[in-house]
């Protein structure tokens, strides 16, 4: 164990590699289901830990983020890096993959130059031998001086004696090593060492080298020594590489490498060349015309899967009849518990399995548990304003994200298949030449879609971004791709707008919204790419791993994760804010306790009134009257968390329904989908279409929710670009609202937008002519 | 030649990368390292899909015209 101070720590380990070289399977296998998720130091980035337990003293394995090389090229590798180093753990545990052996040991060789114990875990080991290639373990270990054990993580061989030898070695200490052998380069790296070694630098060797790189990391850091290679470098100059060191430090690698390896594999089959399954499938999957096409179809199927109430259309195809049809519901209610279920799976149509396991979550599961609650409280005695708390405070509240949760975990699963196959980096190739036009990369395809589910991971998931400016504008359009809590939004008043006025329908509504969103994120994209983040496009580099089939185990893991996360949202910050909302709601500014139908004296209706005015140009503002407030309510009620807007509707049309004046006799306001608690809304307030449409488009493009904030902030880094993003979320939906609902009541303001939009165009485009020009 | 000009198929050797630091840099630890051996698998539209040692790496149109190859 190592001695921290007075401290003692348990053994720690960290596992290093190449994305796909099955590092997350590994340890998966290693920690079973002691894994949980921590914070990097730092950063408030996810980091797996867990507990290997088979060796004579437990050992806490941490899984760094897959990475190519030590050089700080996205935020990931500068994590990874930064751990090895800071944080000095017992060992470092190489994986790497044997089907693609030389490019990953340029990872070994620079973890290698770190004064820490390693050991390589010859990886995939069985997919070589497969095809009857043979690789020596002995000669690879012999040439590193480091312990090579051979292993397969999918299999789970060979894991034991790997652990085995990184107990064994991480008692001992171990100086770090170069592989380079170009002599001059040698000699200035030993001068750079002696002088860091001088100044108490830990891991000099490491260092060093990377100073002779020039890593701007180490440039910054150590500037004296930085010195001495600058000297070196005016004296001496490369045939090939003139004063370029780090090509040829690269290329010295990449030489040791290759050297030392050829004699270590020994193929069966020579010829590289020869098409493999994965080649062929990325013959039709990356074609140049049919890849798109392809891909939108997968994409259609995945939502159809998650979303459709009609799975294949088969009930539009056959005209199936509904359960009421049947006589098995009564208005709406089954005859026996028997059809409840089937009620889950049809009606009048097979529903899809996102469907299928919502509504069993929904109807069965949380709805019946939530329900005995409230019950409990309802009869237990307490004074009335306890059981209004209880119940629609903290039951309803959490009750409404929990509903939530079966569609994004299904929606995640999907991606999560797409991921582990292989599939997303051939998206990101084929979109990438779209993107471009924008001013992104394809990469920033992969955060924008898993907004669709949240955007909490989805702002995460940009640290796959070299680029800082590109991260920026993408982490300020993912909320715009309409995340699962907003979903509720869009149907209820969608439904309520179709239910009222007769007009149009639910389905073409919420699905316009959905492009709005996109279209939204386009342009802003396009408009900050030119004005306050320009420069120029990032480059497109991505490796295409081989195809496989995704791992179930390594799903489910996947999904606990996000589902654990859901969970603990729930019960903290959602419950807090319902709590919140309830209370300004039942309490007056002399903290009286309000009942129901006394809302308009309330704390929040006072408040909103007052915020009421600014909202007036985007349609739910001042000309709502009396109870036109609501609306504000609900959009400030969103800011918190986007499952709020529906829930503060049922809470605030329950109200509405105790108010005499107000005939709202036949809707149902306690209803799940929040329909008829918008109709009693639009009922109460004579709001217009186009308001409610600019209401829709605010929620969705407006600052997202609490958590997806805080995950801005810790990712932006900077202050200024994170309340540069919160302006720029409020900008965007105040002026996409307004333009909706002015256009959309005055068909003729479009002509103004548009000379706006002209003369905005016009100014960045001639502003940026002049900057060319300097 | 650029590698966007490379014949389909055939090995070639990378002689010169002109891309920003920060980009030679990752595409080093690709393996796109000036001498070292590349095929080109396929390219469209500019950009290209090529063999490196045992991975397969996909690079953009603006990229694969700064990366000079020889066969």
């Amino acid at each position: 164990m190592r001695d921290d101070g007075d401290k003692i720590t348990m053994l720690t380990m960290a596992l290093a590699g190449n994305p796909n070289s099955g590092k997350t399977t590994l340890f998966n296998s290693l920690t079973g289901s002691t894994a949980h998720v921590g914070n990097w130091p730092g950063v408030t980035v996810d980091k797996k830990e867990g507990v290997y337990k088979k060796c004579p003293e437990p050992i806490a394995i941490i899984d760094l983020p897959g990475i190519y090389s030590l050089s700080p090229y996205t935020p990931e590798e500068v994590i990874a890096r930064n751990y090895i180093l800071d944080e000095q753990p017992d060992c470092v545990i190489n994986i790497v993959d044997a089907t693609n052996l030389e490019r990953n040991l340029y990872l070994t060789t620079q973890i290698l130059e770190i004064d820490v114990p390693v050991v390589i875990a010859l990886n995939m080991i069985d997919a070589v031998e497969k095809v009857g290639d043979k690789l020596d373990e002995k000669a690879l270990e012999k040439a590193l001086g480091v312990p090579v054990v051979k292993i397969s993580a999918l299999k789970e061989t060979g894991l034991d004696e790997l652990m085995a030898r990184a107990y064994e070695v991480s008692k001992r200490e171990r100086l770090g090593k170069t592989v380079i052998e170009d002599a001059a380069v040698r000699h200035l790296i030993g001068d750079v060492k002696i002088a860091l070694d001088g100044q108490n630098v830990k891991d000099p060797l490491f260092h060093a080298v990377k100073l002779v790189e020039c890593d701007s990391i180490e440039v910054e850091m150590h500037p004296s020594a930085l010195k001495t290679v600058e000297e070196f470098k005016k004296t001496h100059s490369d045939g090939i590489f003139g004063d370029d060191y780090e090509a040829l430090i690269a290329d010295a690698r990449y030489k040791y490498i290759s050297k030392n390896f050829s004699s270590v594999i020994k193929r069966k089959n020579e010829d590289r060349m020869k098409m493999t399954s994965s080649d062929k499938a990325d013959k039709v999957l990356t074609h140049k015309i049919w890849g798109i096409p392809i891909f939108l179809l997968i994409l259609f199927a995945i939502f159809h899967l998650t979303f459709s109430e009609d799975l294949l259309y088969l009930g539009a195809i056959f005209g199936l009849p509904s359960l009421e049809d049947l006589g098995l519901t009564v208005d709406g209610e089954a005859i026996n518990y028997g059809v409840r279920w089937l009620a889950c799976f049809y009606d009048g149509a097979v529903f899809s399995p996102g469907v299928i396991i919502n509504n069993i979550w929904n109807d069965m599961l949380v709805g019946e548990l939530f329900g005995f609650l409230e019950g409990l409280v309802e009869n237990s005695g307490m004074a009335d304003w306890a059981i209004g708390l209880v119940n629609n405070g903290v039951i309803e509240g959490v009750g409404s994200v929990l509903s939530f949760l079966p569609p994004i975990l299904v929606l995640f699963l999907f991606f999560s298949i797409l991921e582990d196959s292989g599939y997303m980096a051939r998206i990101a190739f084929i979109l990438d030449r779209m993107f471009r036009r924008f001013g992104l990369s394809g990469r920033a395809f992969m955060p924008m879609i898993m907004g669709f589910g949240c955007s909490v991971p989805a702002m995460i998931n940009t640290r796959t971004l070299a680029d800082d400016k590109e991260r920026t504008a993408t982490i300020r359009v993912i909320p715009f791709f309409s995340c699962g809590a907003k979903l509720p939004i869009l149907t209820a008043v969608a439904g309520a707008v179709v239910a009222v006025f007769g007009i149009g329908n639910a389905d073409v509504i919420t699905f316009s919204m959905y492009v709005l969103g996109i279209v939204a994120a386009i342009v802003s994209v396009l408009l900050m790419r030119s004005t306050t983040l320009s420069g120029e496009t990032p480059p497109f580099i991505m490796e295409l791993p081989s195809y496989h089939a995704p791992q179930f185990k390594n799903l489910m893991l996947h999904l606990w994760d996000k589902a654990k996360h859901f969970i603990k949202k729930a019960f903290t910050i959602i419950m807090a804010s319902t709590i919140i909302i309830w209370v300004l709601t039942h309490f007056s500014f002399s903290w009286q306790f309000l009942a129901d139908e006394e809302i308009n004296q309330s704390i929040l209706a006072n408040i909103s009134r007052f915020v009421q005015p600014v909202l007036t140009p985007l349609g739910f503002g001042s000309q709502l009257g009396e109870y036109g407030w609501v609306f504000v309510v609900a959009a400030v009620a969103g800011l918190i968390a986007k499952e709020n807007v529906i829930s503060t509707f049922a809470t605030l049309a329950a109200c509405l329904a105790a108010v005499a004046s107000l005939s709202l006799a036949g809707l149902d306001i306690e209803a799940e989908d929040g329909v008829d608690a918008v109709q009693a809304m639009i009922n109460a307030t004579n709001v217009t279409v186009p308001a409610l449409i600019a209401f829709i488009a605010f929620n969705m493009t407006t600052i997202p929710c609490f958590a997806a904030v805080g995950t801005a902030r810790s990712e932006l880094g900077d202050k200024k670009r994170f309340n540069g993003t919160l302006i720029f979320w409020l900008a965007s939906s105040y002026i996409i609202a307004s333009m909706i609902y002015t256009i959309g009541s005055w068909w003729w303001t479009a002509f103004i937008w548009a000379a706006v939009i002209a003369i905005v165009v016009a100014v960045i485009v001639m502003r940026n002519k002049k900057a060319a020009l300097k | 030649m650029p590698i966007v000009l490379a014949p389909i198929n055939k090995p070639v050797k990378v002689i010169r990368i002109f891309a920003e630091e920060k980009t030679k840099k990752h595409l080093e630890s690709l393996g796109i390292t000036i001498n070292s051996q590349l095929t080109v698998l396929s390219s469209s539209g500019g950009s290209v899909v090529c063999r490196v040692k045992d991975g397969k790496i996909a690079l953009d149109g603006n990229l694969s015209t700064k990366i000079m190859v020889t066969e």
